[in-house]
């Protein structure tokens, strides 16, 4: 897209004759660089659904394509470099929902699909368990699952809430905000999947059920902030919400927006940390949503921490490999694609790397650990904490 | 027949020893044969077979080496492919054969800051190569307006001049030695004074060989100040331009845009300060405070001089130079562009883009033009028009308009910029006969069984010899001024 971020998508058909096959998209693909091939590129993709969509050749849809189209993370970095401004994430996208609707997507796509319908999260626990988490905290706070006028409502989203390797961030999160005498509320087994995993297996009607549950939900209790700590979560509530919120005033933040907001209140007291510290960027919350300076001046705001830049940051950053739901169809790939990120991490000599996706720090740190570098991962809400001891 | 089997055998052969960077698979190869150039399948399968055999992605010299070893004893032909980021189907097979994606072959090797001079694998981009050099202060000396996906090595064999090119020269003039493959397999170390010599492979479009490697210069990266200047009329931008080339301080960058390309902009949202007509002149300057200094006196003094031409807001000559690699996104306005790069003389750009109004008049369609000034007598012009490739008969009608803009740009002394397979019509305007026969020679010294690359750059196919390919495309343009033919019309 272009430097002021104006989105010219229009339809499938039209954007893949725009696309002018000029290979801009290659080296920032997370996808290309691993696998290589021509047909794994954006503009191989596009390619072919030029002959499928816009000529009408049904017979290029084959299974190898549908691969292909499902070999995403989603991480926009084409869109960045597209010289013809296409929205290439909107692109993926809705070729996902005409496989789907030709019902050709990939057999783990429907898997997702059946059990989010069936559970309203992504796991096969049942969602009254969506605060299970909370067993962990010394003091539960009052008020934490559904009050009604709440300042801030905190949407946990699923992995946080059922995985517990990932617990430590909604963990981390509620210290912060009781530690900061924050009225927040949470909506505990009224939460449902924000819908990115059905948005992004072509499911986008499906997803729009989640989105109104959840929208009437936060209408219901009279919520006006409301913050995420997964990055996909929040791109969904920004960006995805804008029908059903319409007339309604939600402010939508990322919990590094809202805690560098308190950061700069002075509402914590951050000790010094004798650490280096890189930081990556969610695709979701960086490219994807233009947020990139509120986590950088909670790092930098936090004494004795040395800051240092990964070699691609900002809105050129590399994927984790996380993304897109690749994950569930080529996992060796998204590991693939982890291991290019794990080598700049390597490169800049950190001891801790600080994200604000649950699933880039699942995958980072598996990597990490693959490898046995000693790098901590963390969220920025348990580097916070860690700082105010 | 026999000859046939072997080569079947040869592919297997290398299909096997080359394993997942090796495939034969329908799915992969169709990608493979078309570049840019969406040219209809029914104009380009009766004469081509763009469809390879077999692509092989090889990780080094060697590889490359063992690869055109066996192809040239079975004289099996051979494409070399990195970016493919050109539109005269340099990097699409014409017969078949083997495609090399050369993309694997990647990275900086070393870096001398004392010679000032960076070697690199030739499959490397222009804009990896610009990011490693960034963080250490340093900058390649001009760079292809397509740097995000132009290979070093597909630039090389190339005209290579773009950005920076007025300052800087041609992408030879930096070119210290480079490493190439032969057709035969010899790996070969080649400088300006070797037996062939570095001129053989620049702009020879991959027919002479592959090149793996190349030592380039580079310069300091230094700061640098964006002008956008708007006037009213084409006249007093082309003034404006020769007395800016011509100036104590030469620029790093000199970009027109004309009329219709600024009122396209304006109208697809992304025209600099919302400018709805008129012509845009870029300039833009790399070097000292000084010299800095001097070239805001020498552009203020201009702009105070001359009552019809103004300067645009700071911003919007940044944001222009910030998207320097997007000049492709004229193509939404399309869906699909055709068009023609002129290399022509500057002193020639006004009356040619007069004539290109006229001939745009004559074919009832709108046709923009932009281009970079790349040499101190010389200007890559760019004119284009809209199309829609999936209507085929209007789109092979207005094929014909290409040629009319290659026409007229003769008529001012220009030709084609590159000649691949589409441009061997205009080989006899392109090169003067002693240098198309010493270039025909050189093909024949390094590649006497024609492997590399066949069908590019020294003859035409028969059925583009120009007399054919002039009676025919004369034709398609009378029937086009009959029927129309425009994706808008």
């Amino acid at each position: 897209m272009t430097t002021e971020e104006k989105n010219f998508f229009t339809t499938l058909e039209k954007e893949s004759l725009i696309c002018g096959r000029c290979g801009s998209c290659r080296s920032s693909c997370p996808v290309y660089q691993v696998l290589g091939w021509e047909s794994a590129s954006p503009r191989g993709k596009i390619s072919i659904a030029r002959e499928i969509f816009a000529k009408g050749n049904k017979g290029a849809l084959t299974d190898d394509f549908v691969q292909r189209v499902a070999q995403c993370t989603l991480c926009g970095a084409c869109a960045n470099a597209c010289s013809t401004c296409i929205d290439t994430r909107s692109l993926w996208l809705e070729m996902r929902k005409r496989i789907a609707q030709q019902g050709k997507g990939p057999k783990s796509y429907e898997a997702i699909r059946n059990n989010l319908i069936a559970k309203k999260n992504i796991s096969t626990f049942s969602n009254e368990d969506r605060l299970e988490w909370t067993q962990d905290l010394d003091d539960e706070p009052e008020g934490l699952e559904l009050k009604a006028g709440a300042e801030v409502c905190y949407f946990v989203g699923c992995v946080s809430s059922f995985f517990p390797q990932s617990a430590q961030i909604p963990l981390a999160t509620t210290q912060l905000l009781m530690e900061s005498g924050v009225d927040f509320t949470t909506m505990g087994g009224e939460e449902w999947c924000c819908g990115f995993p059905l948005l992004s297996t072509g499911f986008a009607g499906d997803a729009r059920e989640f989105t109104r549950h959840n929208v009437s939900k936060i209408k219901e209790l009279g919520i006006h902030t409301l913050i995420a700590s997964c990055a996909s979560c929040y791109h969904v509530w920004k960006h995805e919400c804008g029908s059903e919120l319409d007339g309604y005033n939600l402010e939508v933040l990322h919990t590094t927006e809202y805690l560098a907001r308190l950061v700069k209140e002075g509402r914590f007291v951050l000790n010094e940390l004798d650490e280096v510290v890189t930081y990556h960027d969610p695709c979701d919350l960086g490219r994807n949503s233009g947020v990139y300076d509120a986590p950088r001046e909670i790092i930098r705001s936090i004494p004795g921490v040395e800051f240092v830049e990964l070699d691609h940051n900002r809105a050129d950053s590399l994927c984790c490999g996380g993304g897109g739901n690749l994950q569930s169809v080529d996992a060796e790939l998204a590991a693939e694609i982890t291991r290019l990120r794990v080598k700049e991490i390597k490169e800049t000599g950190a001891t801790i790397v600080v994200s604000a996706c649950q699933q880039c720090e699942q995958m980072l740190g598996a990597a990490l650990r693959k490898e046995g570098l000693p790098v901590r991962v963390m969220d920025i809400s348990e580097l916070i904490l860690e700082a105010i001891g | 027949m026999g000859e046939k089997i072997m080569e079947a055998e040869v592919l297997k052969l290398i299909k096997e020893k080359f394993g997942k960077r090796a495939t034969d698979s329908k799915f992969e190869c169709a990608l493979y044969t078309r570049d840019l150039a969406p040219v209809p399948a029914i104009l380009v399968d009766p004469m081509f077979k763009t469809m390879p055999d077999l692509v092989v992605r090889p990780e080094n010299s060697e590889e490359v080496s063992e690869i055109l070893r066996l192809a040239n004893d079975r004289g099996i032909p051979v494409t070399p492919r990195a970016g493919a980021s050109t539109v005269y189907f340099d990097t699409v097979p014409a017969k078949g054969g083997i495609v090399m994606d050369l993309n694997l072959i990647k990275g900086i090797v070393g870096l001398d800051e004392t010679k000032m001079t960076v070697t690199v694998k030739a499959g490397t981009t222009w804009g990896e190569l610009e990011h490693c050099l960034r963080p250490r202060g340093l900058a390649p000396l001009a760079v292809p307006s397509s740097a995000p996906a132009a290979s070093l090595g597909g630039w090389f064999c190339m005209m290579g001049y773009g950005i920076g090119s007025l300052k800087y020269g041609s992408m030879l003039s930096q070119v210290r030695e480079i490493e190439v493959v032969l057709p035969n397999g010899d790996i070969r170390r080649v400088t300006a004074d070797t037996d062939p010599p570095l001129t053989w492979f620049a702009s020879s479009e991959g027919t002479l060989g592959i090149v793996t490697l190349l030592e380039v210069g580079i310069r300091r990266e230094r700061a640098m100040k964006h002008f956008l200047l708007h006037s009213r009329e084409f006249d007093e931008t082309a003034k404006v331009l020769a007395e800016i080339k011509d100036a104590d301080v030469t620029p790093y960058n000199l970009h027109f845009t004309d009329e219709p390309c600024v009122k396209e902009m304006h109208k697809q949202g992304f025209s600099p300060d919302n400018i709805d007509a008129g012509c845009l002149l870029a300039v833009d300057f790399d070097g000292t405070e000084e010299e800095l200094n001097k070239a805001q006196e020498m552009i203020s003094d201009l702009v105070a001089r001359n009552g019809k031409v103004s300067l645009l807001p700071e911003a919007a000559a940044d944001r222009e130079w910030e998207e320097r690699y997007k000049l492709l996104r004229l193509k939404r306005g399309g869906p699909s562009e055709l068009g023609g790069e002129v290399w022509l003389p500057i002193n020639e750009l006004a009356g040619y883009l007069s004539d290109i109004r006229k001939l745009a008049a004559r074919y009832h369609i709108d046709m923009c033009s932009y281009g970079h000034v790349v040499t101190p007598e010389r200007v890559c012009v760019m004119t284009m028009f809209f199309a829609d490739e999936t209507k085929t008969f209007a789109y092979i009608l207005n094929l014909s308009l290409v040629k009319k803009i290659q026409d007229v740009g003769y008529r001012h002394g220009g030709y084609p910029y590159g000649v691949g397979l589409w441009n061997t019509p205009y080989l006899n305007r392109i090169f003067p006969v002693p240098q198309l026969a010493g270039m025909r020679d050189w093909k024949k010294t390094l590649d006497p069984r024609g492997i590399m690359n066949p069908g590019k750059l020294y003859k035409w196919p028969l059925m583009l010899n120009p007399f054919n390919f002039s009676i025919g495309m004369n034709l398609m343009a009378v029937l086009r001024l009959f029927v129309g033919g425009g994706a808008r019309g």
